[in-house]
C-alpha cells in the first residue's frame, strides 16, 4: 500500500489535525553545545507538525538535546521525510526523501559540511564503501521500473552511477565487496533481496518473503532478513487475505536461503535487529527475541510499546524503544534487557523512526 | 507569452463586436436578482462583509491573497499559488463552506475548497459570513461561510457594459479579465472570462534558490442570465467553468526536487425558476456540478492520481409573507445526489435529503429576528438534527445589537470514509454549537462591529496512526478531539470626503483562542491575532492605496513547543492608479502595485518563502 504517498496526499490534499500529548522535558541547558561524540543519536521523519529532525540524547540518558541540526546551523532545516543516517568516520549523511537531498554534517558536532541535492530521488538508506555511498531511491511514485541505487562520490558530494534494481529498495548493507539491498516494495510490493557485486554491478536476487525491510548479518556473517508480508485486498479494498511474514536467514556466499521462520497468518512484523547471537523483533507494539539459531517463534514478549512502536534498537545491556508522534515530539523508551524495567523516558524527536549509537 | 496576450486579444475583440450597441449608464430601474436568498433574507444576528469590485480588482493574483488582505479570515498556502486553505475563527479548514450562487461547493472527496483553484474575479461580488451557517448551506459550514454570487440585473433601457482588465506582473505573471453585460427589461445576460498564468519562480528570500515548479496557469469562464417569462416569474440559469493547471513548487532545503503537478477542472451549471408575488414565492432549482482533480507525481509523466465527483440538486422552496406579522415562513427542501471517485476509491453515491423552515420577523423596525431548524437524512451517517437563531435590535439610530446561535456539522469526506485499508466507516459527523453577541455603530461615515464568540465543536475527525486497534500502525481517521474557540472580532471601516479628496479605511481585528480539550493549549495553526487594513485615498483622477496585514505566532506542533512555530509575519501592499479616461460611457485607468513592498521574509507554511518585493501593472478600462 502506498502509505508515505497517501501521507503526503493527506498532507496535500486535506488538513491534518493532530493529536496530541504533552511533554516538557528537554533539558538542552545541561549539555555543553556540539558535543555528540557519547551517546544516542535519534532521527525523526518530521511531518506537517514540523521537519525532520535529529535528537542527541547522552550515554547515561541524564541529557538531551532536541534539533540538534537546526540550532548548530543557524535554524536551517533538514525537511520532510527524514528516512535514516549513515555514517563514517566523521560524518554523518542525513537522508531526508521528500527533498531528494542527503545532508553531510560532523557526525559529533552537526555542523553542515554539505550536501547531495542532485540525482536522488526517493532517496531511503545509504551504506558506505571506502569513499563511495550507496543510496537506495524509490524514483517517481508512477513507475515501478526506474528505482535504483546511486552511487555517490564522496570527496566532491556528486552522483557519479546508478545501478537499475527492482522496485522499492529499502535497506542496504554491505560485506565482502557486495551490497544486499531487500525490497520492501516502495508504494507496492516486492519480495526480493538484491545482491550487487560492487566492482562489477552485476546483480542477482533471492526470493524471501513479501516486503522485506529489515537487514543485519548475524554472528556468523550470515544476512538476516525480516519480511513484514502483506495484506491482500479486492478491488473494494476489502481484505480478502493476507501473505505471510518471516525472518529469513541467507547465505553470504551461496546467496541461498538457509533458514526461513514464518509467522503465523494475519501477523506483520516490524522492525528487527540482531544483536550478540540474538534477533529482536516487533509485532502488534510487542518485541520478542529468539535465538539467532532458533528454528521457531519465541510466545512471550519481553516488552510491550505503550505507543505507536516505530523504532527499535538493543545495545549493552539495554533495549530502546521509540514510541512515535507525528504532531508533536516522540518519546524514547529505554528498558533493563535483563529485569525488563524501565529506565528512562526521554522526550525526542518528532516522528522518531531510527536509534544510531555515536 | 505572446500567445497568451493573442488569445485575450481575440476574445475581447469578439466580444466588443457582439457587444457593439450604444451603452448608455442608466443607474434607475434595475432590479437585482438575487442568487441566494438565505444569505439576504436570513442573516439576521450575522457578520457580513462584502468584497465590491474595488476590492477584488487591487489583489487579482489570487483568492488567497484577496482574503488574507481583506477578510478575518486566516489563510495557509503552500507557496504563493500553491494549494490554500482558509479558515474561520480557529476551525480548521474544512470548517469554512464556500457557496456558489446558494450551493456548498466544497469538495465530496477532501471536505475543503482550494482557494487557489477559483477564480473569484469572474464573480461581481463576494461575501462573508462569520459563524455557524450549516442550516443554510449544509456540511463544513461550521466557522463561517464565503459566498461567491452573480449578481444580475435588469433595466428600464437597453444597457450593454464592458470591463477589461489586464495585469502585468514580476515573474512573468499574466492576469486577464473581460466581462460583458448586457441587460433590458425582459432578460440580461453576465458573461465573463479571465486567463491567468505565472512562472511565479520568485526568488525565496534569504537564500540561493528560486520558487522551483511553481508555475501555473488557469482559464475560467462564467456566464449567467435571467429571463422574465411573466411579470411575476423568471428563469435564471448560472454557469461557472474553470481548468486549472499548477505545478506544485518544493521546499527548502531543495526545491529543485519538486516535480509534481495538478490539475483542477471545475463544471459547476444551475437552473432556477422563481415565481414572486405579494403572499408568496416559490423558487425551484436544479444544478449539475462536477469536479475533478489530477496529481501527477511526475510532471512529465502521464499517469496520475484523481478524485472527481459529479453532484446533481434539486430545491425546491417556498415562502409566504405575513405583512400584518412583518414576517415570514420559508421552507427549503433539497435533494442531493452525489457521485465520488478517486483512483484509490471505487465509485461511491451518497444521497442526501434535507428539509428546513425558517420563519423571520421584524417588530416596529426595531427588533429583528430568524428562528430555523433543519432535518436532514443521509444514506451514509445520522446527520444532528441542526437549528439556528438570528437576532437583530436597533434600538436607536446608527446602533444595533446582534446576536446568533446554532448547532453545526460536518460530515466525513469520502477521503475519512473509504480510503483504502484506512477509512472508517463508523465515523459520525462532527458537531459544533456557536453562539455569537455583538455590538455595533454605523452611520454614513463610519461603522463599527465589536463581537464576541464561543464555538464548542467535538468529535472532531482526525487521522492518528493506531486509531483503530484492529489496524495496528496504520493510520485511520477517528471521531476524537474537542475544541473549544472563544474570540473577539472587531470590523471597521470609515468614510471622508472633503472637497474632491475621499479617504476610505477599513480594518477587521481577531483574538482567537482555540484550546483543545485533551491538552489545554491552543490548537495548531491557529494565530490568536490577525489584523489587516486597507487605507484608501482618491484625489480626481488620481488613487493610492495601502493594505497591512499581521498575522500573529502560529504552533505546529500540539504541546505549543517552541521549537516548532510559524513565526508573526507583517506584510504590506501598496499601489497608485491613474485615470487616463473618465467619462459617462468610458473610463480607461491604469495602475502600478508593488507586493511586499518593505520586502519582508515570511512564510505561511514551515519552509516556503512567500514572495519578496514584486510589481504588477495593470489597466482596467470599462466600456
Amino acid at each position: 500500500m502506498k502509505i508515505n504517498k497517501l501521507l503526503s496526499a493527506l498532507f496535500i490534499f486535506s488538513v491534518l489535525l493532530f493529536n496530541s500529548c504533552s511533554n516538557d522535558d528537554d533539558g538542552s541547558d545541561n549539555l555543553p553545545k556540539g558535543a555528540y561524540e557519547n551517546g544516542i543519536l535519534i532521527s525523526g521523519e518530521g511531518s506537517g507538525a514540523g521537519t525532520g529532525s535529529v535528537s542527541f540524547v547522552s550515554e547515561d540518558l541524564s541529557f538531551s538535546e532536541n534539533l540538534i541540526f537546526k540550532k548548530n546551523n543557524n535554524d536551517l532545516e533538514l525537511g520532510t521525510f527524514l528516512q535514516s543516517i549513515a555514517f563514517n568516520d566523521s560524518k554523518a549523511f542525513i537522508v531526508v526523501d521528500n527533498t531528494n537531498t542527503i545532508t553531510v554534517v560532523d557526525r559529533y558536532t552537526f555542523e553542515y559540511e554539505g550536501e547531495i541535492s542532485e540525482g536522488l530521488s526517493g532517496p531511503r538508506f545509504m551504506t558506505i564503501v571506502g569513499n563511495k555511498g550507496y543510496v537506495t531511491n524509490w524514483g517517481s511514485t508512477s513507475d515501478d521500473t526506474d528505482d535504483f541505487v546511486a552511487v555517490v562520490d564522496l570527496s566532491t558530494y556528486a552522483v557519479e552511477g546508478t545501478i537499475s534494481v527492482g522496485n522499492g529498495p529499502e535497506r542496504i548493507i554491505a560485506k565482502d565487496g557486495k551490497l544486499f539491498v531487500s525490497h520492501k516494495g516502495a508504494y507496492t510490493t516486492n519480495n526480493i533481496v538484491s545482491v550487487i557485486d560492487i566492482a562489477t554491478e552485476n546483480l542477482q536476487e533471492i526470493t524471501v518473503k513479501d516486503n522485506p525491510d529489515e537487514l543485519e548479518f548475524n554472528s556468523a556473517g550470515n544476512l538476516v532478513v525480516l519480511s513484514e508480508g502483506r495484506t491482500i485486498y479486492d478491488a473494494d479494498w476489502n481484505v480478502i487475505g493476507n501473505t505471510e511474514g518471516s525472518i529469513s536467514t541467507i547465505n553470504t556466499s551461496s546467496l541461498e536461503v538457509d533458514s526461513e521462520i514464518v509467522f503465523a497468518e494475519g501477523e506483520h512484523p516490524s522492525l528487527m535487529v540482531v544483536n550478540n547471537g540474538d534477533i529482536y523483533y516487533a509485532s502488534n507494539g510487542k518485541v520478542y527475541t529468539i535465538d539467532e539459531n532458533a528454528g521457531s517463534l519465541s510466545t512471550t514478549s519481553i516488552v510491550e510499546s505503550q505507543g505507536y512502536l516505530y523504532g527499535l534498537e538493543v545495545e549493552n545491556d539495554n533495549i530502546y524503544l521509540l514510541d512515535a508522534n507525528f504532531s508533536d515530539l516522540s518519546e524514547l523508551h529505554v528498558y533493563d534487557l535483563g529485569t525488563q524495567a524501565k529506565i528512562e523516558t526521554v522526550s525526542v524527536a518528532l516522528g522518531a523512526s531510527k536509534i544510531y549509537f555515536n | 507569452m505572446k500567445k497568451i496576450f493573442f488569445k485575450t486579444l481575440l476574445f475581447f475583440v469578439w466580444f466588443h463586436g457582439v457587444a457593439q450597441n450604444d451603452s448608455l449608464v442608466n443607474r434607475l430601474g434595475e432590479v437585482v436578482i438575487v442568487s441566494d436568498r438565505k444569505l439576504t433574507n436570513h442573516s439576521a444576528g450575522y457578520k457580513v462583509e462584502t468584497l465590491n469590485d474595488s476590492i477584488i480588482v487591487n489583489n487579482l493574483e489570487s483568492f488567497s491573497a484577496l482574503l488574507r488582505f481583506n477578510s478575518p479570515l486566516y489563510i495557509k498556502e503552500y507557496g504563493a499559488g500553491g494549494t490554500s486553505t482558509a479558515s474561520f475563527r480557529g476551525t480548521s479548514a474544512s470548517n469554512t463552506a464556500v457557496i456558489w450562487n446558494g450551493i456548498n461547493i466544497n469538495s465530496i472527496n477532501n471536505g475543503q475548497t482550494g482557494f487557489n483553484s477559483l477564480t473569484v474575479s469572474l464573480f461581481d461580488a463576494i461575501d462573508i459570513r462569520s459563524g455557524g451557517g450549516s442550516l443554510e448551506y449544509g456540511s463544513g459550514a461550521i466557522g463561517g461561510t464565503i459566498h461567491l454570487n452573480d449578481n444580475l440585473k435588469f433595466s428600464n433601457d437597453e444597457l450593454v457594459s464592458n470591463q477589461f482588465i489586464a495585469s502585468l506582473g514580476s515573474y512573468d505573471t499574466y492576469n486577464s479579465l473581460y466581462k460583458l453585460k448586457v441587460s433590458n427589461s425582459k432578460w440580461t445576460i453576465n458573461a465573463g472570462l479571465s486567463y491567468n498564468q505565472s512562472e511565479n519562480d520568485y526568488p525565496l528570500l534569504g537564500t540561493d534558490y528560486k520558487n522551483t515548479n511553481g508555475a501555473y496557469e488557469n482559464l475560467g469562464f462564467n456566464v449567467s442570465g435571467s429571463f422574465l417569462l411573466t411579470k411575476f416569474s423568471k428563469l435564471n440559469f448560472y454557469s461557472s467553468n474553470y481548468f486549472g493547471e499548477r505545478l506544485f513548487s518544493g521546499e527548502l532545503p531543495n526545491p529543485t526536487s519538486a516535480n509534481d503537478k495538478y490539475q483542477d477542472i471545475n463544471y459547476r451549471n444551475l437552473l432556477v425558476y422563481t415565481f414572486e408575488n405579494k403572499r408568496l414565492s416559490h423558487e425551484a432549482k436544479l444544478a449539475y456540478l462536477f469536479q475533478e482533480y489530477r496529481y501527477f507525481d511526475d510532471k512529465a509523466s502521464e499517469t496520475f492520481n484523481f478524485g472527481l465527483s459529479d453532484r446533481y440538486l434539486l430545491n425546491y422552496n417556498v415562502s409566504y409573507r405575513l405583512p400584518k406579522w412583518h414576517a415570514t415562513v420559508s421552507s427549503y427542501s433539497e435533494y442531493e445526489s452525489a457521485f465520488g471517485k478517486t483512483d484509490q476509491i471505487t465509485k461511491r453515491n451518497r444521497k442526501q435529503f434535507s428539509q428546513s423552515f425558517i420563519y423571520d420577523q421584524h417588530i416596529n423596525r426595531i427588533l429583528y429576528f430568524d428562528a430555523k431548524i433543519r432535518k436532514d437524512f443521509n444514506s451514509d451517517y445520522q446527520v444532528p438534527f441542526t437549528y439556528a437563531l438570528g437576532l437583530k435590535i436597533k434600538p436607536l439610530n446608527h446602533f444595533f445589537i446582534r446576536a446568533n446561535g446554532s448547532k453545526n456539522y460536518r460530515v466525513p469526506t469520502y477521503n475519512d470514509l473509504y480510503w483504502p485499508g484506512q477509512g472508517n466507516l463508523d465515523l459520525i459527523p462532527e458537531s459544533a454549537l456557536q453562539s455569537e453577541v455583538g455590538v455595533g455603530y454605523k452611520n454614513n461615515q463610519f461603522s463599527i462591529d465589536v463581537g464576541a464568540f464561543y464555538i464548542q465543536a467535538k468529535d472532531k475527525i482526525i487521522w492518528t496512526p493506531n486509531g483503530d486497534a484492529n489496524r495496528p500502525g496504520v493510520w485511520v481517521p477517528i471521531n476524537l478531539s474537542e475544541v473549544t474557540n472563544k474570540g473577539l472580532e472587531v470590523v471597521m471601516s470609515y468614510k471622508k470626503n472633503f472637497n474632491k479628496h475621499q479617504l476610505v479605511l477599513n480594518a477587521n481585528y481577531n483574538y482567537t483562542l482555540a484550546i483543545d480539550g485533551a491538552t489545554d493549549l491552543q490548537v495548531i495553526f491557529v494565530p490568536k491575532n490577525l489584523f489587516n487594513g486597507n487605507l484608501g485615498y482618491n484625489y480626481r483622477r488620481f488613487s493610492f492605496f495601502y493594505q497591512q496585514l499581521y498575522n500573529g505566532k502560529v504552533y505546529t506542533t500540539a504541546s505549543n513547543s517552541e521549537d516548532f512555530v510559524i513565526p508573526h509575519y507583517f506584510v504590506a501592499n501598496t499601489g497608485i492608479d491613474f485615470k487616463l479616461l473618465n467619462t459617462q460611457n468610458q473610463q480607461l485607468k491604469m495602475g502600478l502595485k508593488v507586493n511586499n513592498v518593505f520586502n519582508k521574509y515570511y512564510v505561511t507554511q514551515p519552509r516556503r518563502p512567500m514572495p519578496n518585493r514584486n510589481f504588477n501593472f495593470n489597466i482596467n478600462y470599462i466600456f
